[in-house]
């Protein structure tokens, strides 16, 4: 009874007071319209170096003739790796060019894959899963979360000043067994706590690599095996022609 | 026996509409001509019309000379009868504009009827 | 499943739809009061049939419904992209139609949107159409914004007389006015689509007028005056000039009743000097034979066409709707396309041979590569532009074509098939030669014509130095252009949209376009104005009636007693076989090249476009583009 009237009044005053529209937050803060700026236009210098031009040969050359357009995301891919890990808008026009499609293509291949950065990030480009699974597992991701926060000065979507660090909060990753987890560049880094959280920043910081991949939250383990060891498939894995008829 | 009855019918006595000689159908004429003449100002007034006062009496002047040919008492009586009914009809304003001014029209032009007449019109 | 019941109107499926319904209502705005789609929005009729009445749609989050932000691709084309429903039909128009990849989606689920990505203008000359195919309102017409609701314009069916295409078009008219142009469907000749210029020139006709009569005066100056005026100056005209040599010009727009009325006329004053403003060769069989001067194989034929070879013509702008085509068979049928001319964007790929006549000779001698491709060929078109044949040496132009078009019929599979088309780029070209006026101005030149008679005639081909010493100039026409400015006398005409008039399209198909609106002020009907002027000259022409002058135009030709069809030219082999003419080789051969090489140039070409704001904003925004680094063209 009491609730139902709670309900009457609230819903009463919602109909009462107009909310000020705004318009929705775009996710991850990004823009799907490009602007140009003085680091990103289409005059922004970019080259393939002569390796790298190799490397996009091989992979045009993966796909039939005519279908050079498959080898769209393999050559972002390249060229974002080349650049500091973001894409110029003139990274993606020379693609489009190496490939003889549409630049509007590949502006569509770049917008939509988010793991391409169409604006400049640091050095280290740290995604903290968030997930559920992440969220839950382990000390959990909101705890990883704080501790980055309060290790590099930044919050989610900002850069480091020195422009070594860029943190972004990124869905999903597939490693929930292991959860919580970052990845900085290519590298994952699991099961982690508040201190692994600190100590791989602080290395990385010093320029040294950190050991990528389990972490102490669940004793070191090497990869995603129960923390009492393996319940199953303990034996030695068996060779070809196991249980095949022997007619055969 | 045919011949009496058409002998009476040929002297039978007209039955007179109102007048019963020429002076009583004059009297008549005339009266609705004052009347229309005292009218037409007010006319004008209520009907917020197009024309002066004079160019509405010389339109009624005009209206009633075009049957000034008339000769039968009957067919007078008549004429005034109507003519009697449009000006009830105009001093009430039972009447508009435009039927008002439908005594004007033959100043409209006629509508072109060669090519050439209906090309400098403008007319299909 | 056998025996099973689909119900499609029980109330749970109603109510599945008004879910789904709902749903799509989340992210579309509901301000259809304002919005110039309202009346004619496929999400609004669906709504109205599938949807509640009330939407449930609360913003828990307080963020407000999704909102996008606007694009600018062009003066032609509004966008309100938060209306966008992402049914990425203008991309696909885009890219597959218009070959222009200029459209695509940026961003992936909730945040797509439909766009550029950068700012550029979407440059095609077809890009109206997305207007049409947009079923929201999220891609409108700028020009016609806030105008006008569709339930109040009365829509006219009528025909486009900016290029020789024909292109069936409808007339939306309110109060006099017409507000919009938009494509009528016909499979034959536009399919759905029109031209920008079709499309936006409409504003033309309500700038640079002719509303009244003018004559000029002793000190050389034009003075409004009234008919009857002009009428009788003429007149005085005609009695002082020597009847031989009057002479008249059709125009780029005339419609065959005017054009009729005008041979008719002065025919009946003694004079043959009638001609219009292109030229054509007039060797061996001349304009003698239809086959020598229209599209033989019809627009539509060009989807049965394996090898397509166009000399001297950039059919993208003198006929966007027959590039259209060819683009669309050069996508799904895997036509070849040849190009002699300028190496222009015809928005597909093409073999491209160059500009020199050499190469075309090689081809009629048969030692060309293309020579035995158009052989191999199984349909080859061979489509002579406009500007080829009023080259330097035009003749020897189309003597060579003609040779090749020959030669290629000999190993031809399909003896029906006709090689030989003519792209023309005027709506009046074909009736007129179909009518018999004499191509080009050379013969009345040569004739120095004492009265002239410009029916809208705005191509200033002519100058007074063609004419006799104190001719007179009469030119009947819409707009102040070009051929009023030479005038002594000018009398205003109606439009294309404020007659009930015919044209021949480049196929040779007649078509009736029918009025939409009233002439402006003392302007008539053309072929009325003639009609008057030959009673005054005492020549008077026997029709008054409109049906009596189409009655003529069937004495003259049974092609324009079927509108609608286009009749199959016969006696092509005939033609081919007469050579009256020896045509010599005369001197060096200027580059077989158009005159509209660029998408700026396709914009203004006739007095109607040349008037209009719209057409002058996009001349002006392809200017702007041309500084834009991303309107660029892409090296593919």
């Amino acid at each position: 009874m009491l609730s139902a009237f709670c309900r009457a009044v609230v819903s009463a005053a919602n109909q009462q007071v107009r909310t000020i529209s705004c318009s929705a937050a775009v996710s991850g803060g990004h823009s799907f319209v490009h602007r140009d700026t003085p680091g990103n236009n289409p005059d922004t210098p970019f080259e393939f170096t002569p390796e790298n031009l190799k490397r996009c040969e091989t992979i045009i050359a993966n796909y039939p003739k005519g279908h050079e357009a498959a080898a769209c995301i393999p050559l972002l891919d390249l060229a974002q790796r080349q650049n500091n890990n973001w894409l110029p808008i003139s990274a993606m026009h020379k693609v489009s060019e190496m490939l003889k499609m549409p630049r509007m293509r590949v502006y569509e291949v770049a917008t939509f894959y988010t793991m391409f950065n169409r604006e400049p990030v640091g050095k280290y480009f740290v995604q903290i899963c968030t997930t559920t699974p992440c969220m839950l597992g382990g000390v959990g991701s909101d705890v990883i979360l704080d501790a980055i926060r309060e290790n590099l000065g930044i919050d989610v979507g900002q850069t480091t000043e020195d422009k070594m660090f860029t943190l972004t909060e990124v869905e999903c990753l597939g490693a929930c067994v292991n959860a919580p987890m970052v990845q900085i560049n290519d590298d994952y880094y699991e099961d982690l706590t508040v201190d692994d959280m600190n100590r791989i920043l602080n290395e990385l910081k010093q320029g040294k690599k950190p050991k990528a991949g389990p972490q102490s939250g669940q004793n070191h383990r090497f990869a995603s095996e129960p923390k009492t060891g393996l319940t199953a498939l303990t034996e030695t894995p068996t060779g070809p022609g196991f249980g095949v008829r022997a007619d055969l | 026996m045919a011949s009496p009855r058409i002998v009476q019918q040929g002297i039978k006595q007209v039955k007179p509409l109102m007048s019963v000689d020429r002076t009583e159908a004059r009297r008549r004429v005339l009266n609705l001509y004052k009347a229309w003449y005292r009218q037409i100002p007010y006319v004008v007034k209520d009907f917020y019309l197009p024309i002066t006062v004079k160019m509405g009496r010389d339109k009624v002047r005009e209206l009633f000379l075009k049957n000034k040919h008339v000769t039968d008492i009957r067919i007078i009586d008549m004429l005034v009868i109507k003519g009697q009914m449009d000006l009830v009809e105009t001093a009430n304003i039972w009447k508009q504009r435009n039927h008002v001014m439908m005594f004007f029209k033959d100043t409209v032009n006629p509508k072109p009827k060669d090519f050439l007449s209906k090309f400098y019109e403008g007319q299909e | 499943m056998k025996g099973m019941k689909v119900k499609t109107d029980s109330p749970v499926t109603r109510k599945a739809r008004e879910g789904v319904m709902e749903f799509l209502l989340v992210n579309h705005p509901l301000d259809c009061p304002i919005c110039d789609q309202g009346g004619e929005c496929d999400l609004q009729d669906q709504s109205m049939a599938f949807g509640s009445d009330r939407s449930r749609f609360t913003d828990n989050a307080f963020t407000g419904k999704r909102a996008v932000e606007d694009k600018n691709i062009g003066p032609l084309i509004k966008t309100i992209m938060t209306r966008c429903i992402h049914c990425t039909r203008c991309i696909r128009f885009a890219s597959e139609v218009a070959g222009v990849d200029d459209l695509g989606t940026s961003g992936r689920g909730s945040d797509m949107q439909v766009g550029t990505y950068v700012e550029k203008m979407f440059k095609s000359e077809l890009s109206g159409n997305v207007i049409d195919l947009c079923p929201v309102g999220a891609l409108t017409s700028k020009p016609y914004a806030f105008t006008t609701r569709p339930w109040e314009t009365r829509r006219i069916e009528s025909i486009d007389v900016m290029d020789a295409v024909g292109s069936n078009i409808v007339v939306s008219m309110r109060t006099n006015e017409v507000m919009r142009i938009l494509p009528r469907l016909n499979e034959d000749i536009n399919e759905e689509w029109i031209s920008d210029k079709s499309r936006f020139a409409y504003d033309g006709l309500k700038r640079q007028r002719l509303t009244t009569p003018f004559v000029r005066n002793n000190s050389g100056e034009l003075v409004a005056t009234d008919w009857e005026t002009a009428l009788f100056d003429i007149a005085q005209r005609v009695k002082d000039a020597n009847p031989a040599t009057i002479a008249g010009v059709a125009g780029g727009q005339a419609d065959l009743e005017a054009m009729v009325c005008l041979k008719d006329m002065i025919n009946r004053l003694g004079s043959e000097v009638l001609c219009t403003e292109e030229a054509f060769p007039m060797i061996n069989s001349g304009t003698d034979f239809r086959s020598n001067y229209v599209m033989n194989t019809t627009i539509a034929g060009i989807e049965e066409s394996d090898l397509v070879f166009l000399v001297g013509t950039n059919p993208r702008l003198e006929g966007s709707l027959v590039n259209a085509r060819i683009r669309k068979s050069w996508v799904h049928n895997e036509m070849c396309v040849v190009l002699l001319g300028a190496p222009v964007d015809l928005s597909y790929d093409y073999q491209y041979l160059g500009d020199s006549f050499s190469v075309l000779k090689e081809i009629a001698d048969g030692s060309h590569p293309i020579a035995k491709a158009l052989a191999d060929a199984d349909k080859p078109m061979i489509i002579l532009g406009s500007d080829a044949i009023q080259h330097n040496n035009g003749s020897l132009i189309l003597d060579t074509v003609k040779r090749i078009a020959k030669n290629t019929k000999k190993s031809l599979n399909h003896p029906d098939w006709k090689v030989f088309n003519v792209l023309h780029r005027n709506a009046s070209q074909v009736g007129a030669l179909d009518m018999g006026y004499k191509p080009g101005m050379d013969s009345l030149k040569c004739d120095k014509p004492s009265l002239l008679f410009l029916l809208g005639a705005d191509a200033d081909k002519l100058n007074n130095d063609d004419l006799h010493g104190n001719a007179g100039v009469i030119y009947i026409g819409s707009h102040g252009d070009a051929g009023a400015q030479m005038a002594d006398v000018v009398l205003p005409a109606a439009a294309y949209t404020e007659k009930d008039a015919m044209y021949v399209n480049t196929e040779g198909r007649a078509q009736v376009g029918r009025q939409a609106v009233s002439p402006p002020g003392m302007a008539r009907h053309d072929w009325k104005i003639i009609r008057a002027l030959s009673e005054i000259l005492g020549v008077s022409l026997p029709y008054d009636k409109l049906s009596d002058v189409r009655g003529r135009l069937a004495e003259i030709s049974p092609t324009f007693d079927r509108p609608g069809r286009v009749e199959e030219t016969g006696f092509d082999n005939v033609s081919d076989d007469v050579t009256i003419d020896k045509i010599t080789h005369t001197g060096a051969t200027a580059p077989v090249v158009p005159a509209l090489l660029k998408l700026r140039d396709f914009y203004m070409t006739d007095p109607i476009s040349r008037s209009s704001l719209t057409m002058a904003k996009c001349v002006q925004a392809y200017d702007e583009a041309e500084a834009n680094p991303y309107s660029k063209p892409e090296a593919i």
